[in-house]
């Protein structure tokens, strides 16, 4: 009896430390988001060549019934019906179906780690497939190492940086839409308080911070942007928890960074708060009363043209990285109590981005501590949002 | 810190402590009856994701409910024919168990994943009517929460104020003499176990359909284990669990307001709070309990010839 005890407390000794600090589930390509390559795009001169054989072999070799002109194969790091990003990347590639019927489709969702990725895209391209769209963020290098082997098959992953002959990356860019939310959430606000439920401190989540934070100072210079983590991408009662907690701080708008909307939002609308939603433009239903807006990826046009430009054989490698001025991301729709002045101040913040007269990173931009991070006249790079480590003036809650 | 975070800090206790406390005296009854289940996790995802299916099928949280009692006892049953009829080792089969449960309920969720549900409707404590609808959010609670105290109470009773409690610690401490005064150990090991798997469902119903109102793979992040601590630390007393329910999520709810007070503390060390803290109480504790285990906990009954 005595040894089983010990094993037990050893044991959950053990379990703690673990649980403390390891996230419980992978992040996904949205969670952490791209490092950005230094020597993009690529020159498109001297790839045709390269892509134009596999293309005409790829023709002849897939074993597809009259009338297929592309298989396409699509890995997803979760669930397609989570509401979130993974919804998102299924209704890109569904999208390639509905606007070029021939294309056939071979989808796995729930593929977690790099193993599994690697197994289920050869087991597509012995299937046929001749494109891969690798959606998760784990996916990036066994779809580069496949896309070695498989040179005849081309390969596009969402949310990274690799390049080849016949792999490439594309994704959205979700700042300039953060700092649009801001805009909102700063004239909504009543207590001068917002609330951020976050999975982990990294480099993205803070450049999201950063952005909503200078979008809601833009209209209301009073705002602050309380941050609370969760240390996992799907606690579902860590984040119903942290919501509750940022709320009772008089905070009276909540948007979160962590895979699924769904608790954040419903815990918030059962409090009576306004919510902003991120990953999938379907979060709204989680609030129906108190929804201000979201938003989400809509890459089906691009992932459209790339499939397109497959079937007539002039596809190239092009690092990607596309706005809502290109339809890639898209703002959702308002919710029933938001009022018209709101809605048309978005609309212009949104005219003057997309026209380049307003920047959402655009100097002077102080940190927490005061210390100038960017000049007056500079701009936060896309290189440099990768390593950024600070959060600017007005945010509560800590960078690292 | 104001009236609100103050309030807010016991409001989190009260809603986050619930799940964890039908799972503690869940397994209170399992280990006074000599076996250790360290598959609460699995039970809880698998009852979780049972209930919230059926909720979404159904549009009736409260055949929802239903459906993640059953499950968490018929799956605690399943461990008590690995550890009872087969007599297999009760922590590997927990720890089986625990594994089965993370990937079975990834599967039986998986259709419901971002599903909307009705959830546990709310009633307000009586007299709160005229506060602002901030605060008054805090203590509207569902049934479960209202329940939860009276059924601990209830468990106590069972444990320590019937025959079939006397009978089930009896088994626990000794199934042999047990069995020499006319008890069947095994039936009794079984009943103990569908009835702590009855109270680890509704735990796992709260958890999913009141609280978190959402279906996740791995939801519980390791309340099923920090459940198995808290049975030691309660000295497997279902009174006791209370206090260490509500010392756990107090920590964690403390931690997440020092985070949002802009408290400059990393908030990688504020989140492992609760978990030093359980383990600091473990440990003190953990050499004075000799007499409070179950003689014959963990150990397998292998009958009486």
């Amino acid at each position: 009896m005595k040894n089983i005890k010990r094993m037990l407390v050893i044991f959950l000794v053990a379990v703690f430390v673990l649980s403390a600090c390891t996230p419980t589930a992978t992040p996904t390509a949205a969670d952490v988001a791209p490092v950005q390559p230094t020597d993009v795009p690529v020159q498109p001169t001297d790839v045709p060549a390269a892509v134009e054989s596999p293309a005409t072999e790829v023709v002849e070799e897939a074993p597809e019934e009259e009338g297929t002109c592309l298989v396409v194969g699509a890995t997803y790091g979760g669930p397609i019906n989570d509401a979130g990003y993974n919804l998102s990347m299924h209704e890109a590639v569904a999208a390639i179906k509905e606007n070029i019927p021939c294309v056939e489709i071979i989808e796995a969702e729930n593929v977690y780690d790099e193993a599994g990725a690697a197994s289920t895209m050869e087991n597509m391209i012995s299937q046929g497939a001749n494109m891969i769209f690798a959606t998760a963020y784990a996916h990036q290098n066994p779809a580069f190492e496949l896309s070695k082997k498989y040179p005849d098959v081309i390969f596009e992953h969402a949310g990274g940086w690799m390049m080849s002959g016949n792999f490439a990356n594309i994704f959205g860019k979700p700042p300039d839409l953060w700092y649009m939310k801001g805009v909102a959430a700063g004239m909504m606000t009543e207590t001068n308080k917002l609330g951020f439920v976050a999975a982990f401190p990294l480099a993205w989540t803070n450049v999201f911070v950063n952005a909503y934070t200078l979008g809601a100072q833009s209209v209301n210079p009073d705002v602050e942007v309380i941050v609370a983590y969760t240390f996992g991408w799907g606690d579902s009662a860590k984040e119903a928890d942290t919501t509750n907690s940022l709320i009772n701080q008089n905070v009276d708008v909540i948007t979160m960074h962590v895979d699924s909307p769904q608790t954040v939002l419903s815990t918030a609308e059962s409090r009576g708060v306004y919510s902003i939603g991120y990953q999938n433009l379907a979060a709204q239903q989680f609030a129906p009363e108190y929804w201000i807006t979201g938003s989400g990826f809509t890459l089906g046009g691009k992932f459209t043209w790339l499939a397109s430009t497959v079937i007539d054989k002039t596809w190239t490698p092009i690092f990607l990285r596309c706005g809502f001025e290109d339809g890639c991301m898209k703002l959702a729709p308002f919710g029933p109590a938001v009022p018209q002045a709101v809605i048309d101040k978005v609309a212009e913040v949104q005219a003057g981005l997309e026209a380049g007269d307003l920047l959402a990173f655009a100097g002077p931009i102080y940190d927490q501590d005061g210390v100038l991070r960017i000049a007056e006249g500079e701009v936060l790079t896309d290189d440099a949002m990768s390593t950024v480590d600070w959060l600017v003036k007005g945010v509560i809650g800590s960078p690292k | 810190m104001s009236l609100l975070a103050l309030l807010g800090v016991l409001s989190s206790m009260i809603y986050s402590g619930t799940s964890l406390l039908y799972a503690t005296i869940g397994e209170v009854v399992g280990q006074r009856a000599g076996i250790v289940n360290l598959g609460v996790e699995g039970v809880l995802l698998i009852s979780a994701a049972t209930g919230y299916g059926v909720t979404v099928t159904t549009g009736n949280p409260f055949i929802g409910v239903l459906a993640a009692i059953l499950a968490g006892g018929l799956i605690n049953l399943l461990f008590g024919f690995l550890v009872i009829s087969r007599k297999a080792n009760q922590l590997a089969s927990g720890l089986a168990v625990m594994f089965f449960g993370v990937g079975l309920s990834a599967l039986i969720g998986k259709p419901f994943v971002g599903q909307k549900i009705n959830s546990l409707p709310r009633y307000m404590l009586p007299g709160l009517d005229d506060l602002p609808l901030r605060i008054s959010s805090l203590f509207r609670f569902d049934l479960l929460i209202y329940l939860v105290i009276p059924i601990t109470i209830l468990v106590w009773w069972l444990l320590f104020r019937t025959k079939w409690g006397l009978g089930l610690r009896a088994v626990g401490e000794n199934a042999e003499t047990a069995f020499a005064s006319g008890r069947n150990p095994n039936l009794v090991k079984f009943q103990a176990l569908f009835v702590g798997g009855l109270l680890t469902g509704l735990g796992a119903a709260h958890l999913t359909l009141a609280f978190t109102m959402n279906w996740a793979e791995y939801m519980t992040g390791g309340r099923g284990f920090i459940a198995i601590a808290l049975v030691i630390f309660a000295k497997w007393h279902p009174i006791r669990a209370i206090v260490g329910v509500l010392l756990f999520s107090g920590a964690v709810a403390f931690q997440l307001l020092l985070q949002v007070s802009g408290v400059r503390i990393s908030p990688f060390i504020l989140d492992m709070v609760p978990f030093i803290l359980t383990l600091v109480v473990l440990v003190i504790w953990g050499g004075s309990s000799k007499h409070a285990a179950p003689a014959t906990l963990g150990r397998v009954y292998q009958g009486t010839e």
